[in-house]
């Protein structure tokens, strides 16, 4: 397994040579995505239209038809991006971690912080999530891959210190780690708790699940 | 009771059920009101003086379901036997088992749950105060018979265990699973928290 630091390069995702109309198409569609995400965190995804996106971007509601066949594949592409973008803050906070506790409470910390000032959008992004076509589900979890990842080797990592018990089931656990992180955000969103609040209780939550792990 | 309060809850009944039906059967954004009233035998503007929205008419929808399940289930748990953990193994599976029935209202409800416009009458997915009761009740009697630490800290322990229940139905929403397989899921998951709640 891989030791620190813990940084998987992302492959390029830009072409080496581009067309000018593929560089004109591309323009397009980042100016699209960058005009929709504003208006997601301002409003919601309910409360944006394509036609206000396309106002924002300056172009036609055709021109953005173009470059995403609905809303909701435009709410996708943004969503998979922002997750993508967190994996860096994610493995800047696990890098120099003591224990597998503190490397998973510094990652998700990260990620609280980094979400706090567009509650809306993740928020839009966790009720969509329970009404997802099999292939938007696919594209979210392949751009998720790489912190589930991530989570797999802190805990690993945690075994090999021999500060977790080898012979539990590591794949449950980051589940069960990740879906309390997820359910952290509501609290945030709807409590108005703090993120150093909304982490703290994850961390507890954290707790005991690896109480029950420990060596 | 009058003959006007008598048709206002035949009213209130028949949209519910419905509703119910259609958000099941189409999804809850694809139902229009006038597609409930119309199902529901009544008129459109009589939807809106019983419910104030869509979001409003889900919520009571949920509500009415779970408290039929609940005054069923706090009689059953009490006459349940076992350990706590396998109790509370069976609690959980009567849950998946009841909501997987009409897995498609119970995936709006909660998508519902996440949304900014929540009417203060809703009550979210994993915030039944009844529901938690009976888990708390139990894991409040597992200190009692020594199964669970007495120092343990259970309002954490039922945060915990809630929050690994309501995520459980992501693969509900994938498709890729059935109430028996998150039934399976979650015995796994409250046997590894037990691991950790034992007396040392």
């Amino acid at each position: 397994m891989n030791h620190i630091p813990m940084r998987m390069n992302a492959p390029a995702i830009r072409p080496q040579k581009m067309t000018r109309r593929a560089m004109a198409k591309q323009q397009t569609r980042e100016k699209v995505l960058q005009a929709a995400r504003d208006l997601f965190i301002e409003r919601g995804y309910e409360g944006a239209t394509i036609r206000d996106i396309a106002r924002a971007a300056g172009m036609s509601t055709g021109a953005v038809f173009a470059s995403f066949a609905d809303k909701n594949e435009l709410f996708d592409a943004i969503l998979n991006d922002d997750f993508a973008a967190l994996l860096e803050p994610m493995q800047d906070a696990v890098v120099g971690a003591a224990t597998a506790r503190e490397a998973l409470v510094g990652m998700f910390g990260a990620a609280y912080r980094a979400h706090a000032h567009q509650l809306p959008l993740i928020l839009a992004a966790l009720a969509a999530s329970w009404t997802r076509t099999p292939e938007a589900e696919r594209l979210r979890r392949e751009s998720m891959r790489p912190i589930r990842a991530l989570i797999m080797e802190i805990l690993e990592r945690g075994v090999e210190r021999g500060e977790l018990a080898p012979r539990f089931d590591l794949r449950l656990i980051s589940e069960m780690v990740w879906d309390l992180f997820l359910a952290g955000y509501r609290p945030a969103a709807f409590d108005g708790a703090s993120v150093e609040n909304q982490t703290d209780k994850l961390a507890d939550r954290i707790d005991v699940v690896l109480t029950a792990v420990k060596a | 009771m009058g003959v006007r309060e008598t048709q206002k809850l035949e009213t209130r009944r028949r949209v519910l059920e419905a509703a119910r039906d259609l958000f099941n059967e189409i999804g809850y954004e694809e139902t229009t009101i006038r597609a409930v009233a119309e199902r529901a035998g009544v008129s459109v503007g009589s939807v809106f003086t019983t419910f104030a929205s869509k979001a409003d008419i889900l919520s009571q929808v949920m509500d009415d379901r779970v408290e039929a399940l609940y005054s069923e289930l706090e009689h059953v748990a009490r006459h349940m036997r076992g350990s706590v953990l396998d109790r509370l193994c069976s609690l959980f599976s009567i849950h998946y088992d009841f909501e997987c029935r009409r897995v498609r209202l119970f995936l709006a409800h909660i998508a519902a749950s996440f949304s900014p416009s929540l009417e203060a009458t809703t009550i979210p997915y994993g915030r039944n105060q009844r529901f938690r009761g009976m888990i708390i009740d139990m894991l409040h009697e597992g200190q009692v018979k020594g199964e669970v630490r007495a120092d343990a800290d259970l309002d954490l322990i039922l945060d915990t265990l809630m929050g690994a229940y309501a995520w459980n139905y992501r693969l509900a929403a994938t498709g890729s699973a059935d109430h028996v397989v998150m039934t399976g899921i979650m015995e796994r998951q409250i046997t590894l928290i037990f691991h950790g709640l034992m007396p040392r």
